[in-house]
């Protein structure tokens, strides 16, 4: 009888929002470590990069209400009790800082392009043309708590639905935000991989030691989320059969689990593993780092997949 | 003296249910629903072989819980609580994003395609201000739904709710719903 409401549109948003938020994430740790103010690669593709999944899943969030045109009401109240209200303005203030920031990161060239092709008309958007080279520090320090809330909302709007156990913990907003973590990395690290310049050590230790510490503390949320709603009340265990012998559980566990999290932490923790207490420089192939970082992604999406339509199938009986 | 909170709530005694479903035929053309959706429902259960048989009718609609997640999870306050405890949306205000559906644990809303909001019982808001009766409420030929105000030693409901037993469904998603079943 109960229809699924929430679909791929908002599967896709859950996922773009988070990437987004990973990718300022690791761009702001990035702009704070750089040593000697040499601007590094992670930092400025980071940058450039975040704004544009969440803009692009914001419209894909507005195109699934109902009333599309009316989304602007989103933004003529503020309901601190409601998960989407509280969301929605992260989102809004988000994209802000992250455009800012991504501007605060273009090249001088680039900013003149980009000026030069304003309509001639209006010379008073000149003014606009400003170098935000030395706020980049600040930018980023302003966005990091909003990404980081971006990040962990997208986990809380479906946990705080009392009335579907398969979300009504507080581990999912903690996976969530994991995920979304790593999964800006793993584009950083297929961005990496993808150039043709070298790879630098120091930005492959960096992103290599966020994305294996982002998903071994998603692995250990994964795992207390079973462990907990096992032991949990009889609706929690119910809504558990469709990750454990209901229509999810390939999904979770082999494609998710399997091949989204764990089989690309172990790829990582072995090329890794060699240099990570020793000076020596790491030695990856390129391949393996962007086929890491497919999986990574795919995982991140399946995971967001699995609880969106698992979540919206539980029920009380 | 200040004057004394109302609360409605509907009490059921599905017992005395016929399964006619005049109730959902009176609300279809009370609130003008479309045939395709409906704001009140029966949950219909046949149990066992003649002579041991047990046929249950169980009407059901919005529960105008205390403490509706429906509303709590709104993003702009269409869905919204009135002081007499009614449950209702403004759907003006309504940008059609379905989370108040999601967080229902009665799956008692739904969404119309045609006008892109939500929709639900309202308990006949506009009749009740009238001093009038829910449309289902009225039309049951075999009385099997009483409104009134619970908070009111008087009246018909606070009078059942007191000298009957009775459960409520659904009451460990913690939202307090306010249908009262009579066993």
């Amino acid at each position: 009888m109960k229809q699924i409401e929430w679909g791929y549109l908002i599967i896709c948003y859950l996922f773009l929002g988070g990437l987004s938020a990973g990718l300022f994430f690791v761009s702001a740790l990035s702009t704070f470590l750089q040593k000697d103010g040499t601007p590094t690669r992670i930092a400025r593709w980071g940058a450039l990069l975040s704004p544009w999944p969440v803009t692009f899943g914001s419209a894909l969030l507005v195109f699934d209400l109902g009333n599309w045109y009316r989304f602007y009401k989103l933004f003529l109240h503020f309901q601190y009790v409601s998960p989407m209200s509280v969301g929605a303005w992260l989102l809004l203030f988000f994209s802000f800082v992250s455009l800012l920031y991504a501007f605060a990161w273009l090249t001088p060239e680039q900013r003149n392009t980009l000026f030069a092709r304003l309509p001639k008309r209006l010379p008073r958007l000149q003014i606009f043309n400003l170098d935000l080279t030395a706020h980049r520090r600040a930018l980023a320090a302003i966005g990091l708590p909003i990404a980081v809330g971006v990040g962990i909302y997208t986990g809380v709007l479906l946990g705080a639905v009392q009335s579907r156990p398969f979300w009504n913990t507080n581990l999912v907003a903690q996976m969530f935000l994991f995920s979304a973590l790593s999964t800006g990395c793993a584009v950083l690290l297929l961005a990496i991989a993808m150039s043709r310049d070298t790879m630098a050590d120091s930005e492959l230790r960096l992103l290599y030691g966020l994305d294996i510490s982002f998903m071994i503390l998603e692995f250990f949320v994964v795992i207390p989320y079973l462990v907990h709603g096992e032991l949990s009340s009889r609706a929690v265990q119910d809504s558990l059969k469709l990750i454990l012998g209901g229509p999810f559980t390939f999904t979770f566990w082999v494609l998710f689990l399997g091949m989204g999290l764990l089989l690309p932490l172990v790829i990582e923790l072995v090329e890794f593993a060699p240099a990570m207490f020793s000076k020596s420089a790491l030695a990856v192939r390129r391949p393996v780092v962007a086929c890491t970082a497919v999986l990574i992604l795919a995982g991140g999406f399946l995971l967001r997949y699995v609880f969106v339509f698992g979540g919206q199938m539980s029920k009380f009986e | 003296m200040a004057e004394r909170k109302k609360r409605y709530a509907l009490v059921i005694d599905s017992r005395k249910c016929i399964a006619c479903r005049a109730c959902a035929v009176a609300c279809r053309a009370e609130n003008q629903v479309p045939l395709a959706y409906t704001r009140n429902w029966l949950n219909q259960e046949l149990r066992g072989e003649l002579p041991h048989l047990l046929a249950i009718s169980e009407p059901e609609q919005c529960h105008h819980c205390a403490q509706p997640a429906c509303v709590r999870v709104c993003p702009t306050g269409a869905s919204y609580q009135r002081a007499d405890g009614i449950v209702a949306i403004n759907d003006r205000e309504c940008v059609g994003c379905r989370y108040c559906m999601i967080a229902c644990p009665f799956d008692a809303r739904f969404f119309r395609e045609d006008r892109g909001v939500v929709e639900k019982c309202d308990l006949c808001k506009a009749r009740v201000d009238r001093g009038e009766m829910p449309a289902c409420v009225e039309t049951c030929p075999s009385k099997v739904r009483v409104f009134g105000d619970i908070n009111d030693p008087e009246s018909n409901v606070a009078q059942l709710l007191t000298t009957r037993q009775f459960r409520v469904k659904k009451s460990e998603a913690g939202t307090a719903p306010q249908i009262y079943y009579l066993l």
